[in-house]
């Protein structure tokens, strides 16, 4: 299908400059929501906005109060307090059915009696469409979704990938002012899945229609999103651009949550951090702290470099030796453990870089097991064996601070945000 | 060695266990159900089929059938309509007191069809708790309507069942699309909520027909057995058998068992139709 039939289809007349334009207006906002169900908290001052055509990610575990947000913003359930503003309209105190939002249930909730024509009508059908109107409306979507030829069927003579799309243009026929996918693909095997995410992801480009998601998983997330929120028992914990979460990770939760991250604790020295009795350089990352603060240094297993010799690509910084503990191979890269030596220290100007390593001894468990991953292409340039000898290097590592009280980082991350 | 045993018993040979059970079996449920069915079918015709046939159309059986299927017909309209309402409240919402209403009304399921007709005449009757304010032309018992009243009171719990069932494993999901797709309640249940209860209705109605229409215990208590005014075919069988009529009993008893056949073939043929969601 062309574009120019997308727009007669969704009205759009904004192109060009005006799009851009609208950009900056929030097509859907969520201010201060809170809930609580028989006196648990499970929302606490939820607050966002998705700009128009833009989708954004919830991502949490499962009991992180991800679908009652999606809820709340469909009018299913009433928030304790907060707002939800859409194109600018407060519809908070608005029934499901006036907030014209568009709810593709994990479930699908496909209308089990009627065909897929009727199940896409249906919003036009008691909205009093004209019989034509609706007719070339029901047509326009099937083909956009491309189920042609299966106008006649009922969604259990549809696949799961099939129905799913069947919700999707079930929603579209009466131009939702948001989507809103309550585990889009949870319910369909892995294979489908990868596929139907990109064919989503290409369509809701198409219609322009900004879109929120709900998920728990973190490939999902960084796929579908232009931007993600990571969430956590109620609270948002970040929220930001795929690229940002994942390499900027502000709380220890998102480091672990979205990817495989390497913790270690350290102490703000001067312009570096010492880990131990290392000093690692971190000008710019230790900025924000002071000196003497707690923090928490976080790597993610492919910012690791290794080498035999001590000498590190360029950018990467000095962290300790260690030793090859296991080594697994996990299909597209090898995975290695390796045990830190934390009692090592730097090497001295002109001295080997290969010095003693005290953790050696597998028997002896003393020393931090930090988790590697590396190409291919690097594994067949440089193997290892278990028990080989490496100096660790990072590319590039953020600098967390290391709380003790909940509430002490709960006041933290809100100071960060502002 | 014990293990060639078993092998044996199980794969091998000839299972003596087989042919007996299903003896067994067929010489319990012959004389139990099929010989007393095919009885008054053999009966009923062996005088042929002409005094069959004067039998069935005497004015007596005629009125006594009438009156059956139209007190059935009108409690099986009375539990559809507030079989759905009830089932739908009650499922919906949730009060103070729900459980207790739900059990209370699937309770006459459990109680014996002679107390549900007596008990509505302690109620009804002329000197009853309501019926004594009720003035002469008024009463309610002994007339056909008392018949409704106790068909409704007995099958009640049967249309209802079958509607809560339905009504609680519905996803609500369904209606929750319905809902934010912009459809009002009233649409969301005419469009989403009813047709799934499709087959609900038609089989709450037709277990609600069969067993109003074969209701003697609470009928004849509430209504008096007047011949040609309020005797229902239930009751014209146990008269006329009473009578010494074998014949003219025999006659409807047919007619009421072809009725509860067709019934259940329904039921039974069809119920991938009626179980589809």
């Amino acid at each position: 299908m062309q574009s120019e039939e997308f727009t007669t289809i969704f009205g759009s007349e904004e192109n060009g400059a005006q799009a851009s334009e609208r950009e900056t207006t929030a097509a859907a906002s969520v201010r201060g929501l809170s809930k609580s169900f028989k006196g648990t908290r499970v929302l606490e001052d939820i607050d966002f906005d998705v700009a128009e055509g833009e989708s954004l990610v919830l991502l949490g575990s499962s009991g992180s109060g991800k679908t009652t947000i999606l809820r709340i913003i469909a009018g299913l359930e009433e928030p304790d307090t907060g707002r939800v503003i859409l194109h600018g309209k407060d519809v908070s105190e608005l029934p499901a059915r006036e907030r014209n939002v568009g709810v593709i249930f994990q479930s699908y909730a496909l209308f089990p009696r009627m065909t897929v024509e009727a199940n896409i009508g249906y919003g036009l059908r008691i909205r009093g469409r004209p019989r034509k109107e609706m007719r070339r409306e029901v047509e326009r979507l099937i083909e956009l979704v491309g189920l042609e030829e299966h106008h006649k069927k009922y969604p259990s003579q549809l696949s799961g990938g099939q129905q799913q799309r069947v919700a999707i243009a079930r929603t579209l026929a009466y131009k939702p002012q948001v989507l809103l996918f309550d585990e889009p693909f949870g319910a369909l095997d892995a294979q489908i899945r990868v596929r139907l995410r990109r064919e989503i992801h290409a369509l809701l480009k198409k219609v322009n229609v900004p879109a929120i998601f709900i998920t728990h998983d973190q490939e999902e997330a960084l796929e579908m999103g232009d931007r993600i929120a990571v969430i956590n028992a109620g609270r948002i914990e970040q929220i930001g651009t795929p690229h940002e979460v994942y390499n900027k990770p502000e709380t220890e939760f998102v480091a672990t949550f979205l990817g495989a991250a390497n913790l270690l604790l350290g102490v703000v020295s001067g312009q570096n951090i010492s880990v131990n009795a290392i000093l690692v350089p971190a000008a710019e990352e230790t900025a924000h702290f002071q000196d003497g603060q707690a923090v928490k240094v976080v790597f993610r297993p492919e910012d690791v470099c290794l080498s035999r010799t001590g000498a590190l690509p360029e950018g990467a910084r000095r962290l300790m030796n260690g030793i090859v503990e296991e080594i697994s191979f996990v299909g597209a890269y090898e995975r290695l453990t390796i045990r830190l030596d934390l009692t090592g220290r730097q090497p001295a100007v002109n001295e080997p870089p290969l010095y003693n390593v005290n953790a050696g001894a597998t028997d002896t468990k003393t020393g931090v097991p930090i988790i590697v991953t590396r190409p291919k292409a690097e594994v067949s340039a440089l193997p290892f064996n278990p028990d080989d000898h490496v100096a660790v290097g990072l590319t590039s590592f953020r600098v967390l601070p290391n709380f003790t009280l909940a509430s002490e980082r709960a006041g933290k991350i809100v100071a960060a945000r502002k | 060695m014990s293990a060639t045993v078993r092998a044996m018993r199980h794969v091998r040979g000839f299972d003596v266990v087989r042919p007996v059970s299903i003896g067994v079996m067929l010489a319990i449920m012959l004389p139990l159900v099929l010989l007393p069915l095919a009885s008054i079918f053999i009966f009923g015709t062996n005088k042929g089929l002409g005094s069959f046939w004067a039998a069935l159309t005497a004015p007596e059986a005629i009125f006594a059938l009438k009156l059956s299927i139209v007190t059935s017909f009108w409690a099986t309209v009375f539990n559809v309509l507030f079989g759905v309402l009830g089932a739908y409240v009650l499922s919906r919402y949730m009060f103070w007191g729900r459980t207790a209403l739900i059990v209370t009304i699937s309770l006459p399921t459990a109680i014996p069809t002679a107390v549900a007709g007596f008990a509505l005449l302690l109620l009804w009757g002329k000197y009853g708790m309501i019926g004594q304010f009720l003035s002469e032309e008024h009463q309610i018992m002994f007339t056909p309507y008392a018949i409704i009243l106790a068909n409704i009171f007995v099958t009640f719990p049967l249309a209802f069942g079958v509607l809560m069932s339905v009504f609680e494993t519905m996803s609500r999901s369904l209606e929750e699309a319905s809902a934010t797709i912009g459809a009002t309640r009233w649409q969301t249940f005419w469009h989403v909520t009813l047709p799934s209860l499709r087959g609900a209705i038609v089989t709450g109605a037709l277990l609600t027909f069969a067993r109003a229409i074969g209701e003697f215990g609470s009928t004849i208590l509430v209504s008096g057995n007047l011949a040609m005014r309020t005797q229902t075919a239930p009751l014209y069988i146990f008269a006329k058998f009473n009578e010494g009529q074998v014949e003219a009993a025999n006659a409807v008893a047919i007619v009421l068992a072809l009725f509860s056949f067709v019934i259940f073939s329904i039921l039974f043929f069809a119920r991938d139709w009626l179980d589809t969601d």
